[in-house]
């Protein structure tokens, strides 16, 4: 967390960087993970689901841009509300902002798992991921799933190295990203040279049945995939010339990314088919590269195993990245006193936001017991959310505070956020009604985290109603206990 | 409740500026309110505050600042009437305020009836200077350092290094506890940082907020 509050005097990072950043984080997990299951919705119109959904996050994005160059915090969606909203508002922001890093995490991990094993089983160690039973625990007599075994391990693994050292950050991250996008570009061109390639069939388009419709609850799934240019603006005050280049970061890293998208997506669907895709699930993309990527190459024999081995590296980075970001929302919050003041402590010994990581990683090994579909389903109605307040807090910033210094002034204002919410209200709407009928589950949660942030929020402006320091106390507490 | 403080800059001149900056090291919040557009940008640059484009004494700019939120609003500009007015204003907007003038002569107490303190910023850069010419190192030792930051930190109840040994809190690099608690010895690893006694801390200005965190919580 060093350097996550204050300006920090040199400002290291380029646009390159920040680029970068915004372009790791959204070609994480959500390509390798979510390609599968958008086909197993929308069929070949997968690619369109990945298209229209950059076009609506593009609006958010000019929002983001705005706001980023014009209030000098780095805490990304929930500093800036904070900062024009009220109390409650800017606490709704950060609660569901932090539960969206969360699931988001869950949901990367649950990508990590499937890919993980395709990764072994392509060198022989496992049986394909489908034959892959239970592993029986003596200790608890129990029969648990290993993919959900590695997910969990993947979780907590991580959550320790955050939680017990500040990771690096910047140019290690330049370089991850580059990996990643290189091995994509891998794919992308044996995938054109394959001779499946030239026999590629669209048609018919839409899946039969549901017809273009299905574009909707496709688009609300994989929503997720353009979250990630939101944490360049958790890094601006390490980024030189920030008003000018975090807006260009932004716009930079969501073009590139939605052309990287629609390449692998096109790739895939052309190879592998609609329907296989379908069928593998959160491996998709590994099981399209396995088909055509070369054999018996030396040291890694197979090519296919190149595609897996980035999906692995993709889920665990992005996985680490959402760690980071969501103990960093509950951090701010825990500043600002919108939790208990805990969560906004460094650890005395680790100098981590030990508690705001700990308190996450809770929520986030629960939740890997999750399925995958339900995972990116809450996690991207929770970004939809709270996107929709980041496109208001500018329109609220714009009439309250009109001579407010604007380095950056989105176009066509008030065009863009308006666009923003209604577009993202439409697919928030749309998933929350195809969860109604096929995933009860996911929206239930939903509804108990906000109910439960509801109590939160009340329980904890009571506490500060009373000048007794009892809780704080019991809190710090924890602290040292946790440490040996 | 967090320990950083809501601040309105009125002038974002060459002491509202400096001001501002301490300031937001020191983890503040701060909104600075400048009129002219070339300084305006200036201060977007350095990117450390959140800039109101305007006059200070128009309620509706100092509204756009966000008083009613603010803790403190100082006005730095470099005349002392409208320094005053500014304050006055602030006052009468929200009258919980702490108020601070910039004045342009010593003036004794005579302006605190109107604003909480003044400051006087010749006077202080020429006791700077006097220290400077006399030779007397200790007094200018916060002065000559470069970026480094030598504070006078009051260790708070509960926070994280509260009651903890030296060699029990790991401050980031970048950070020294000078002073003992009771100001007569240089820290030693086994120095215990007791709440509620001060510390002479020197710190660089990027890691000064993990060491209020530390220290204050």
């Amino acid at each position: 967390m060093s350097g996550s509050q204050t300006r920090a005097p040199e400002a290291e990072l380029g646009l390159l960087d920040a680029t970068m950043i915004g372009m790791g984080a959204m070609i994480g997990a959500g390509i390798f993970v979510l390609t599968g299951l958008a086909a197993e919705i929308a069929g070949p119109a997968a690619i369109l689901v990945f298209a229209l959904n950059g076009v609506v996050t593009a609006f958010t994005g000019l929002s983001y841009a705005e706001l980023a160059a014009s209030i000098p915090k780095s805490g990304g969606g929930y500093a800036f509300v904070r900062e024009i909203f009220d109390d409650l508002p800017s606490f709704i922001m950060g609660w569901m902002l932090w539960f969206a890093y969360m699931i988001a995490g869950a949901l990367y991990a649950l990508g990590f798992a499937p890919n993980f094993l395709e990764l072994l089983h392509v060198y022989g160690i496992v049986p394909p991921p489908d034959q892959v039973g239970a592993v029986v625990l003596p200790v608890i007599d129990a029969g648990v799933p290993l993919a959900f075994l590695l997910a969990f391990v993947a979780v907590l693994g991580l959550v320790l190295l955050n939680a017990v050292s500040t990771a690096a950050s910047g140019s290690v991250e330049t370089i991850f990203t580059i990996i990643k996008v290189s091995i994509l570009v891998v794919f992308v061109a044996f995938g054109l040279a394959s001779p499946m390639f030239s026999g590629a069939e669209f048609q018919p388009l839409f899946p039969e049945g549901s017809g273009a419709a299905a574009i909707l609850p496709a688009m609300g799934l994989t929503f997720i995939a353009f979250e990630g240019y939101d944490l360049i603006t958790t890094v601006t005050e390490e980024v030189k010339n920030p008003r000018e280049n975090i807006p260009k970061a932004i716009f930079v890293s969501l073009i590139v990314t939605v052309i990287v998208y629609l390449a692998v997506v096109t790739v895939a669907i052309a190879t592998l088919g609609a329907g296989g895709l379908a069928d593998a699930g959160e491996a998709g993309i590994a099981a399209a590269a396995t088909s055509f990527m070369p054999t018996g190459l030396p040291i890694i024999q197979n090519g296919g195993a190149l595609i897996v081995f980035g999906a692995v590296f993709s889920t665990l980075t992005a996985l680490n990245a959402v760690v980071i970001a969501s103990s960093r929302v509950a951090f701010s919050m825990g500043r600002e006193g919108q939790l208990l003041p805990s969560f906004g402590q460094l650890h005395h010994r680790y100098g981590t936001p030990f508690v705001a990581i700990l308190a996450s990683a809770v929520v986030m090994l629960g939740s890997v017991a999750l399925p995958t579909q339900s995972a990116g389903n809450m996690s991207s109605l929770f970004f939809l959310l709270s996107f929709i307040i980041v496109n208001v807090a500018v329109i609220r910033l714009r009439r309250e505070r009109p001579n407010m210094n604007r380095p950056y002034e989105m176009p066509f204002y008030p065009a863009p956020p308006l666009i923003g919410i209604a577009l993202n209200l439409i697919l928030a709407g749309v998933l929350v009604e195809y969860l109604i009928r096929t995933d009860p589950l996911a929206l239930v949660l939903s509804a108990a985290w906000i109910l439960l942030g509801g109590i939160a929020y009340f329980a904890l402006n009571r506490l500060r109603a009373q000048p007794t320091r009892s809780p704080t106390d019991t809190d710090t507490e924890v602290t040292p206990e946790a440490e040996d | 409740m967090t320990n950083g403080l809501d601040i309105i800059i009125a002038g974002g001149g060459r002491v509202g500026f400096q001001t501002a900056e301490i300031l937001a090291n020191r983890d503040h919040d701060v909104t600075i309110i400048e009129r002219n557009e070339r300084i305006v940008s200036e201060i977007a640059d350095e990117w450390i505050a959140t800039v109101i484009e305007g006059d200070a004494t128009n309620p509706e700019i100092i509204e756009q600042a966000g008083i009613e939120r603010a803790d403190t609003i100082a006005a730095l500009t470099g005349e002392t009437g409208l320094n005053l007015a500014v304050c006055l204003a602030a006052s009468e907007l929200d009258p919980g305020i702490r108020t601070i003038a910039r004045i342009g002569r010593a003036a004794g107490t005579a302006y605190t009836r109107f604003v909480d303190a003044v400051l006087f910023p010749e006077r202080a850069g020429a006791r700077v200077a006097a220290n400077e010419i006399a030779g007397s190192d200790v007094q200018t030792l916060a002065d000559v350092t470069g970026d480094l930051d030598i504070m006078l930190v009051r260790v708070a109840e509960g926070a994280p290094a509260a009651g903890k040994q030296l060699t029990e809190v790991r401050f980031p690099a970048g950070t020294l506890v000078v002073s003992d608690d009771d100001g007569h010895r240089v820290a030693r690893p086994d120095t215990t940082l007791t709440p509620g006694n001060r510390y002479v801390v020197a710190v660089e200005p990027d890691v000064a907020d993990e060491v209020m965190n530390l220290m204050r919580g």
